[in-house]
């Protein structure tokens, strides 16, 4: 069917063109429109309706949303988020960068180093989660065991509002910082060694050549790793599924975190929805905000 | 030696045994026994090693989830292989009306995050009666996703349409040149976006959780969650789940390294 006829006319071979691309299209077609771009468009319907589980849907207008803008455990939630995200951004991001000036050095054995660093990467995060409880314990973990060979005693990091989501962050932190590396690490390689040669001729200290030369030039490299780490710790749940269960209080409980409970554990479907709409919304505008502002920034391409 | 050499290898060797410290830990405790956990501390093997917390494990139904997700990731990731492939050689290679608009509505799609879909997947799997199913679990994502599609789609445009011309002249049909010139020309990326597959769906949580209930289709990643609810603290049992659930991973990881960390690389840029 696929097969082009020896010498077909110009229509039948635009109409067979149309149909093959058509055909072969179809089962993704029921993927990305049916499971992706529709449940965007029903998300937004279900958070108009009053839907719980077992009665009748019913449809309420925005009563959802004057809702949640007066729910304090909504805001409190988002605010949690975006704390999450602000130490897991900054922290991947510097991290990776540094880690992968570290590993453009021309040294023996660098590509073992670079395969260890990525490794965290593939990790199950609920597996990883657990892990990390573990060596978080408070009595006997291998952080508080190993802060007692120095005689101190090791706070409870998991169950104290302070710590737990500095030590969740962290652990995304460990998680990304060898994968982010290597987009840094690409970045570096497509920098042409003559700018360096020049500008060591021109008596440019590293240091200053790195934030003259080389950062400027990681622009591109810097904007796709902030964004996908920001839709990606803006949707945290995984790890603090596992390792506080949004506790101790609510001090770990991150917008999906809400949203799963809403929806499975309560089964309001339209409130979880429009908390869903919301969240949406936000990363939208986060992920816009970052292109506005690198776009207004001179970029530059060698290849 | 020189001395900013010296200090770049003492810094490797920090962050290198701070990425794989977990990992270990992990196996430590795994193979410790009951009463080797509090007799030692965490960095210490337990001497002998003890196989107890892998058998309480098996014995709780943990071989079939193992099964089961080792199953699932391999439908999954060649669901999204063959049509992820089918998707991208039409849009690189055929031009028919409405081509780009929709080439456009995928890209769009890369945005969507999963925690916006997944109510309405859920019920549109309640309506058709797919939940707790096999067909619920695998059908939202293996039929291709816009990632590995956009990843396909820009390699098989480098590649010189004059070669697939001269298949064609040679009277290979459309399947035949896919297969015989497109596909072997396109490994590096195959390597890629099927790593990229295997590790999501080997590591996907959220909605094996939500859409499964019953044990018999039980993933790992959901097994060694509400494991840990069932019997709170036992942290043998529960690091022997994590190193069952991690060391697949680490054992393709340690195989094909080499692709891994060169393939991840040409994500996203360019």
């Amino acid at each position: 069917m696929l097969r082009a006829a020896p010498r077909p006319a110009r229509r039948t071979q635009r109409r067979q063109q149309t149909l093959a691309g058509y055909a072969l299209l179809a089962p993704s077609m029921v993927g990305v429109l049916g499971f992706l771009l529709a449940p965007v468009l029903i998300v937004i319907v279900l958070s108009l309706f009053d839907w719980k589980l077992l009665a009748t849907p019913e449809f309420i207008g925005l009563a959802n949303y004057r809702e949640l803008f007066g729910d304090a455990d909504v805001w409190h939630s988002f605010l949690v988020t975006g704390y999450y995200v602000l130490i897991c951004v900054p922290g991947t991001t510097i991290l990776s960068l540094l880690l992968a000036l570290l590993v453009n050095r021309k040294l023996r054995g660098m590509k073992y180093f670079r395969a260890l660093l990525v490794i965290p990467w593939m990790a199950t995060p609920v597996a990883l989660g657990l892990v990390w409880a573990w060596i978080f314990d408070p009595g006997r973990g291998a952080i508080n065991q190993f802060l007692g060979i120095f005689g101190i005693d090791g706070p409870a990091w998991l169950s104290s509002s302070l710590l737990a989501m500095p030590s969740v962050a962290a652990v995304h932190i460990w998680q990304f910082a060898g994968y982010n590396m290597l987009f840094f690490l690409a970045g570096l390689q497509n920098i042409p060694a003559s700018l360096r040669e020049a500008s060591s001729l021109d008596g440019a200290s590293p240091v200053a050549h790195f934030f003259s030369i080389t950062f400027p030039l990681l622009r591109p490299t810097l904007l796709f790793v902030l964004i996908t780490n920001v839709i990606g710790s803006f949707q945290a749940f995984d790890t603090i599924f596992v390792m506080t269960e949004g506790g101790p209080g609510d001090s770990t409980e991150v917008a999906t975190y809400l949203i799963y409970d809403e929806a499975f554990r309560k089964f309001d479907f339209g409130y979880a929805s429009t908390i869903s709409v919301l969240l949406f919304v936000v990363i939208l505008i986060a992920t816009i905000s970052q292109f506005a502002y690198f776009e207004r920034r001179t970029t530059y391409d060698f290849s | 030696m020189t001395r900013s050499r010296l200090f770049a290898y003492g810094v490797l060797v920090i962050g290198c045994v701070f990425a794989i410290f977990p990992y270990l830990l992990t196996v430590l405790t795994a193979f410790k026994g009951p009463g080797q956990l509090s007799g030692t501390l965490p960095w210490e093997p337990g001497l002998p090693p003890s196989g107890a917390a892998f058998d309480r494990l098996f014995a709780s139904g943990f071989g079939g989830y193992l099964a089961n997700t080792v199953l699932v990731t391999v439908g999954i990731t060649a669901g999204q292989l063959l049509f992820a492939v089918l998707a991208a050689y039409a849009f690189a290679r055929l031009s028919f009306p409405g081509r780009d608009a929709l080439f456009w509505v995928y890209l769009s799609t890369l945005m969507v995050p999963p925690v916006v879909t997944m109510i309405p997947l859920y019920l549109m799997m309640q309506k058709a009666g797919l939940v707790d199913t096999w067909a619920g679990l695998m059908l939202p994502t293996m039929l291709g996703t816009p990632y590995a599609i956009f990843l396909l789609r820009q390699f098989f445009r480098t590649i010189p349409a004059d070669l697939e011309d001269a298949a064609r002249i040679d009277g290979a049909g459309r399947v035949r040149t896919l297969l015989l010139i497109v596909l072997p020309l396109s490994k590096p990326i195959l390597v890629t976006v099927t790593t990229l597959a295997v590790v999501a769906n080997w590591n996907s949580f959220l909605w094996p959780l939500i859409i499964t209930s019953s044990e018999d289709k039980r993933l790992l990643s959901v097994g060694i969650a509400l494991f840990k609810g069932e019997i709170g603290v036992d942290y043998n049992a529960v690091m022997a789940g994590s190193l069952i659930a991690l060391a697949p991973l680490l054992v393709l990881f340690i195989f094909f390294q080499r692709f891994i960390v060169r393939s991840v690389a040409v994500t996203g840029l360019k």
